[in-house]
């Protein structure tokens, strides 16, 4: 007769499927502890109704990456329409039947960061300062990043021989070291974006709202969205509208985590397997069941 | 008595003649793409940033090399003996089918020369599904050669009795730690499977839930599971054309082909149920390209499972291969239908960048079938 469906199932959950089973079962799926924002952690504060939409901080970000123009296919200069590999940092405008507002864009220097988590040669990493920051030289531009991050923040040169990943990485090797801060917040005329520590941003943030309700949407973009980030978003216009999108509280990084470190923890799990399967495989070295 | 024999034969044929010239058209284009990058060559952009070198190339290149991983199950741990003779070509197909899923990742990465970050301490990065896909696949590759070892000793071994040489002796004791390659043969495509499936965690509701799921690493293993049985049948039907009216052989399909059966249809209960309970219910009905591909991959798994309920060789050949395209497809949905970084992306691989995924697979089919006219793989009468 043929294979016992019974056994073979059982088998299957035991024996190998076991391994993506357990940590469903045991409830511990989710058990990687939420990653919080930390005192020495640097960011921004974006005022969506503060800011004019004069774009001085685009041209100050290029000016501090020392970052070449976006030409239209004719060679003269075009306004960036996204972020790109040349463009780290930009000014949309959301006009609609909720309101006309601007919005900045750049990386958001997520507190528990899906580019982090995922990168398989730690090409990026969560600086000490809280910064996401990016090292070509450990980086095999296998693009997970581009496919994992909620905001579509970084950007590959597909169109170089050996191309690399581009985003903000918060001026920390040029503005921040010699101007304190980066080329954005210090071209900002009007005080739409400011840089500072995480939690004093976040204080800031809550006191605007609290003075001023009507102004606001009852919501600090970045202070849980997505597992929090350190750029943080006020705006009147609805968030959703400005293109930030609806995330869960939690990171998706504390999920798959979860999940990971639970399977593979000191490699025990994937040890007992072994050593199970290997043992069945001894046993049944001397002959096979004809059946 | 059957036993492992070279197949002989001329090594140069039109089979072979066409899959080395598709081989060569994919050689000329991967020289182009070195030369200028990817982004001349594919279609691939920020927002769709892994096309069909990678989901093609390695993801469903790695569920088609499910053979190995399905035969060391049922042959050593369910001690299937009847099974045994796809065991040798089984495990040279999957050698082949992950050694190219890791070439894929050479022309499909940006840098890389980088790639040896993999193996470098200080740049490993345990927390990375990736990372675990990257290092199981390297690990695999080797247990999988030493599987295959004992065949191509075997050319090499002494006729007759009592006789020894180095190949025989390497030989018998490969044969006495096979119980231990055969552990890793087991574990490591599970984790690598499960793996797999657990690139698509991160990348969260740009996946659409129809595919998204906490449990998509354990669908990703059931899935190559049935898609493993589907592969050990068509690649033994390859070789054995004649024996297909003998009715021995067919029952001996069909056994193996039940088991997928089995397997698909709790996976399939699964997937629905996983999909209503996260809220994606609304999308079973909701006429569009996600749909669309939805129900093109359940309908194939379905028709194939219908098929096989007959048990003639046409039925089988039939069954089989509509239950491995729904499988392929699984994957493919998930990455590229199913995914969307921003609303109303679309990509669609350009002829180049195709032309570079079929040629990789068409080595892949030009190296086995020369491997199996020289060393002892098929079984035979």
């Amino acid at each position: 007769m043929g294979i016992k469906r019974r056994s073979f199932l059982k088998g299957l959950a035991g024996a190998g499927a076991g391994l993506t089973v357990a940590p469903l079962f045991t409830g511990k799926a989710q058990a990687r502890e939420a990653k919080m924002v930390q005192d020495s952690h640097v960011g921004m504060l974006y005022d969506a109704t503060k800011c004019i939409g004069c774009k001085s901080c685009e041209t100050g970000c290029k000016t501090a990456n020392n970052l070449p123009v976006d030409l239209d296919p004719t060679g003269t200069f075009d306004a960036p329409r996204d972020l790109s590999i040349n463009t780290f940092n930009i000014i949309k405008l959301y006009d609609g039947p909720e309101g006309r507002s601007f919005v900045k864009r750049q990386c958001m220097h997520c507190v528990d960061p899906s580019c982090v988590s995922g990168c398989p040669t730690s090409a990026l990493n969560k600086e000490e300062n809280g910064i996401v920051s990016y090292n070509k030289d450990a980086c095999c531009g296998c693009r997970y990043c581009q496919m994992n991050c909620p905001y579509n923040i970084p950007k590959f040169q597909f169109n170089d021989w050996y191309g690399q990943i581009r985003k903000c990485e918060l001026c920390r090797e040029t503005n921040l070291v010699t101007k304190g801060q980066p080329g954005c917040t210090e071209a900002c005329p009007t005080g739409a974006v400011i840089f500072g520590k995480v939690k004093d941003l976040l204080v800031e943030a809550k006191s605007r709202i609290q003075n001023s309700p009507d102004s606001y949407v009852n919501h600090i973009y970045g202070e849980k969205d997505g597992g929090g980030t350190s750029v943080l978003y006020l705006s009147k216009v609805p968030f959703e509208k400005l293109g930030l999108p609806n995330l869960p509280d939690h990171s998706q990084a504390s999920v798959s985590e979860g999940i990971q470190h639970t399977l593979y923890q000191g490699l025990i799990l994937p040890g007992v397997v072994y050593a199970v399967l290997a043992g069945i495989a001894f046993k049944n070295r001397s002959g096979h069941k004809e059946d | 008595m059957e036993h492992e024999k070279a197949l002989g034969g001329k090594l140069v044929t039109s089979q072979t003649a066409f899959l080395s010239l598709l081989f060569l058209i994919c050689a000329g284009l991967l020289a182009w793409r070195y030369a200028v990058g990817i982004g001349p060559v594919s279609n691939l952009t920020d927002h769709q940033s892994w096309g069909v070198w990678k989901v093609l190339g390695v993801l469903v290149g790695a569920a088609f090399v499910n053979g190995g991983y399905v035969t060391a199950f049922l042959v050593y741990i369910f001690n299937r003996g009847h099974y045994h003779r796809f065991v040798r070509q089984a495990v040279l197909f999957s050698l082949l089918g992950y050694s190219i899923a890791a070439t894929s990742l050479v022309y499909d990465t940006g840098r890389y020369v980088n790639l040896l970050n993999f193996f470098i301490p200080k740049y490993m990065q345990p927390n990375s599904a990736l990372f675990e896909v990257g290092i199981c696949i390297t690990v695999y590759i080797v247990v999988l050669a030493v599987e295959f070892l004992p065949g191509f000793l075997e050319k090499f071994m002494p006729e007759g009795e009592g006789s020894k040489n180095f190949a025989s002796t390497l030989h018998s004791f490969l044969n006495k730690i096979l119980f231990l390659t055969v552990g890793f043969g087991v574990l490591l495509p599970t984790m690598h499977q499960s793996g797999l499936g657990a690139l698509a965690l991160l990348m969260g509701q740009k996946i659409s839930l129809l595919w998204q799921t906490p449990w998509i690493s354990f669908l990703y293993v059931v899935s190559s599971i049935f898609m493993g049985t589907c592969i050990v049948v068509l690649v033994d039907m390859l070789f054995h054309q004649k024996d297909l009216k003998n009715r021995g052989y067919s029952d001996l399909l069909k056994k193996i082909l039940n088991i997928g059966r089995y397997v698909a249809a709790f996976w399939i209960v699964f997937r629905f149920e996983e999909i209503i309970r996260q809220g994606g219910g609304h999308l079973l009905y909701d006429a569009g390209f996600e749909f669309f591909f939805f129900w093109l991959e359940m309908i194939l798994i379905v028709i194939g499972m219908i098929v096989l309920r007959k048990s003639s060789p046409r039925a089988i050949f039939t069954g089989a291969s509509l239950m491995l395209a729904g499988g392929l497809l699984y994957r493919i949905n998930t990455y590229i239908i199913g995914y969307e970084s921003v609303p109303g992306m679309t990509y669609f691989p350009s002829v180049p960048e195709f032309l570079i995924s079929v040629g990789m697979f068409a080595l892949q089919f030009l190296i086995f079938i020369t491997l199996v006219k020289i060393f002892p793989v098929v079984s035979q009468e």
